[in-house]
């Protein structure tokens, strides 16, 4: 026991063996816990938060890599910031469209998500199969395959029903066009805004199931982690399917519903694929736009730390949780 | 009904046996009671939706698949025929060879897979050990080191472009001049605007990423933390107690009790990291330039054998950049069959709660 005792404090790293002796159990644990994530804050120490600053410092200068190595900086103080608020033709009209896309695309990507993971946690005939292809886009069309697709008109000219001549222009295919639904949805009292919002998700569907793999697994593993017992009680009560969902189902994944909604707000905010992010990096790629790209990103940041706090406040408000400790 | 008159008739058979006459409910009857009825029709509506639906969400994903797949058969002279859009009619391999042979596809495919492969096996296990101290050790700052995980997944790529590229581009090492340093003096180095320090360039090699991986910075590692930390979070923590009971140390217990159940989590995580390490095209634009190494990207391009100036261009362009699109993804296409069954097992048992 002694001799394991001493290992032990050898395996905890410690000088002063006399000091570690009197050590409780939690002191040493805090300490080992310390060895597990020292990886990360040796990174983040002196790799990510320079990295950080050195974006910030660079978002005040201007930039000129020199001929012989190494490069200069002159500080232009807010001049990138105002260059691209009120120089820059389409950064602020880009920003507001993109955030507004987003904003609507948000709670459709967190309900699918949520949706298709009860669908795929109940009993359905070839319920392997059908979780082993719901989770086929979110390893598979990533990045460079996302990349591909975005400029790809062959899928466009295949899906449509139309003729194509080959040149492979203007071919839009659309799963259900906005004319079917505003048919459909006349006699009720629903507002156009919210038809035209429907036909939308209709026609994104593709994008929106790249976009919530992530969130599914996450729905999906909450859902196995609900007692059965608590659904069984409940029969036994006799609660509807539709009562079950609204008192336990929903209660019990609202954690990972707060969860999933920051996930996909950052998740959506930094992918390559939404139109500020491409905006950005074009920017980029033009003759002296790396500093502007960066005060770009900067500000873009900030209304995306801001939404998250939005986001968040608003929600937990409404999370519940199960065990209080 | 009658109680006395529906009795059962009991008749004795052989010696040791008797048969009991039921006056049972004909089957008709009995069928009817139990399928013709609102239950049951709600049931088998609601079962059908279902279903229906998940089959219409499977087409839309696995579609995209197949049309790229047949196109990548097609000959020219498909893309042209407008009575040709689903079902190659001139199958030809030529895409094919021509992407093989001139893009250097195995050059290229095993490039990526040493990068790939040492990238995912580090950032799966050094997230597994910051995961696991995250979940099971409770020290001063727990949340405020976990916050800060979540704030490098919130800071978006292009924000961090030019000054991971400078970083990398003017790695400095040697005492003293370590980056925290370099930033410290940095404030100073400005009014003479040169850096002098000698640097390492580390731009075309597969350092950058190593080093990003192995403290946990690289792409979306801070949700693969994120899923890891809730993953051990639900293992119960009698199963250390009774291990340091034994005289197991800490870091003993974790490597010989913790990582072998959560074998199914960790190849999740593993899945993750390769696949999206293999389709990355950010940080291999930021650390990699023309000159570097020949990585999955660079292939995507017209191969020089084809001739694509004719009527299709566009239609045939876009087959040979999908062609090269599944090329990239036929490995791990056929690693994720092989993989699939642990993920779903992974997922099963994270039981993340929030």
């Amino acid at each position: 026991m002694n001799a394991a005792k001493s290992k032990n404090d050898d395996i905890l790293g410690g000088s002063v063996k006399k000091k570690k002796r009197g050590a409780s159990l939690d002191v040493r644990k805090a300490r080992a816990g310390w060895w597990f994530v020292l990886p990360f804050i040796i990174g983040f120490l002196i790799l990510y938060l320079p990295i950080v600053f050195d974006s910030i410092k660079y978002s005040f200068h201007e930039i000129r890599i020199l001929t012989g190595g190494g490069f200069k900086l002159e500080w232009v103080g807010l001049q990138n910031y105002s260059d691209a608020l009120f120089v820059d033709p389409s950064f602020v009209q880009t920003l507001t469209t993109g955030i507004r896309q987003l904003i609507i695309d948000i709670p459709a990507i967190v309900i699918f998500a949520l949706f298709v993971a009860i669908l795929l946690n109940g009993k359905v005939a070839g319920r392997a199969a059908f979780r082993a292809i719901f989770f086929i886009p979110v390893l598979l069309t990533t990045g460079l395959i996302a990349d591909i697709d975005n400029a790809n008109i062959l899928m466009d000219s295949m899906e449509s029903s139309e003729i194509d001549t080959g040149a492979g222009t203007n071919t839009v295919s659309e799963i259900v066009s906005v004319m079917d639904v505003q048919a459909l949805f006349s006699n009720m009292m629903i507002g156009t805004e919210l038809v035209e919002y429907v036909v939308n998700l209709v026609n994104n569907i593709f994008n929106i199931i790249n976009r919530s793999g992530v969130q599914m697994l996450i729905f999906l593993s909450g859902l196995q982690s609900i007692s059965p017992s608590i659904y069984e009680s409940c029969s036994i009560d006799g609660a509807s399917g539709w009562e079950t969902f609204w008192k336990i189902t929903l209660p019990m994944v609202s954690p990972m519903i707060l969860v999933n909604t920051v996930y996909t707000v950052i998740d959506s905010f930094t992918s390559s694929s939404n139109s500020v992010m491409s905006y950005i990096s074009r920017v980029y790629q033009q003759a002296n736009g790396q500093v502007l790209s960066s005060a770009m990103s900067w500000m873009y940041f900030l209304i995306v730390m801001l939404i998250i706090a939005v986001v968040a406040a608003i929600l937990s408000a409404f999370v519940f949780y199960q065990r209080r400790d | 009904m009658n109680k006395v008159e529906s009795a059962p008739k009991i008749t004795k058979e052989t010696k040791n046996s008797i048969r009991v006459d039921f006056e049972r409910t004909p089957l008709l009857e009995r069928l009817k009671a139990k399928f013709v009825n609102v239950y049951f029709f709600q049931k088998v509506l609601v079962y059908l939706f279902k279903f229906l639906f998940l089959l219409g969400i499977s087409y839309v994903i696995l579609f995209p698949f197949y049309s790229k797949i047949a196109s990548s058969f097609m000959s020219p002279e498909d893309f042209v025929d407008v009575t040709v859009s689903l079902i190659p009619r001139h199958p030809t391999l030529s895409t094919y060879k021509a992407i093989i042979i001139d893009n250097d596809y195995f050059k290229a495919f095993l490039n990526t897979l040493i990068l790939s492969g040492s990238c995912a096996i580090l950032q799966t296990f050094v997230c597994c050990l910051i995961g696991y101290g995250f979940a099971k050790f409770k020290f001063k700052g727990n949340s405020l080191l976990f916050l800060l995980v979540v704030f490098t997944m919130v800071i978006p790529h292009p924000t961090l472009q030019l000054s991971m590229f400078m970083k990398f581009r003017y790695f400095d090492i040697g005492i003293g001049k370590f980056s925290i340093f370099n930033f410290l003096g940095g404030g100073l180095m400005d009014s003479v605007n040169v850096i002098k320090n000698p640097y390492l360039n580390l731009i075309n090699s597969y350092w950058p990423l190593i080093i990003l991986s192995a403290t946990g910075l690289a792409f979306k590692n801070g949700l693969y933390i994120f899923m890891l930390r809730q993953f051990f979070k639900g293992v119960p923590d009698e199963l250390e107690e009774s291990a340091y009971l034994d005289g197991s140390g800490v870091f003993r217990t974790f490597v010989q009790i913790i990582l072998p159940l959560s074998v199914p989590m960790l190849i999740t995580v593993f899945m993750f990291a390769f696949s999206w390490q293999w389709t990355d095209n950010y940080y291999t634009s930021v650390f990699f330039t023309t000159s570097g190494p020949l990585l999955m990207p660079k292939i995507v391009k017209v191969p020089k054998s084809l001739n694509t100036s004719y009527a299709g261009e566009n239609m045939y362009v876009a087959a040979i950049r999908n062609t090269c699109g599944i090329l990239i993804l036929l490995p791990l296409l056929i690693l994720y069959t092989f993989m699939q069954r642990y993920i779903i097992q992974g997922i099963e048992r994270s039981g993340i709660t929030g």
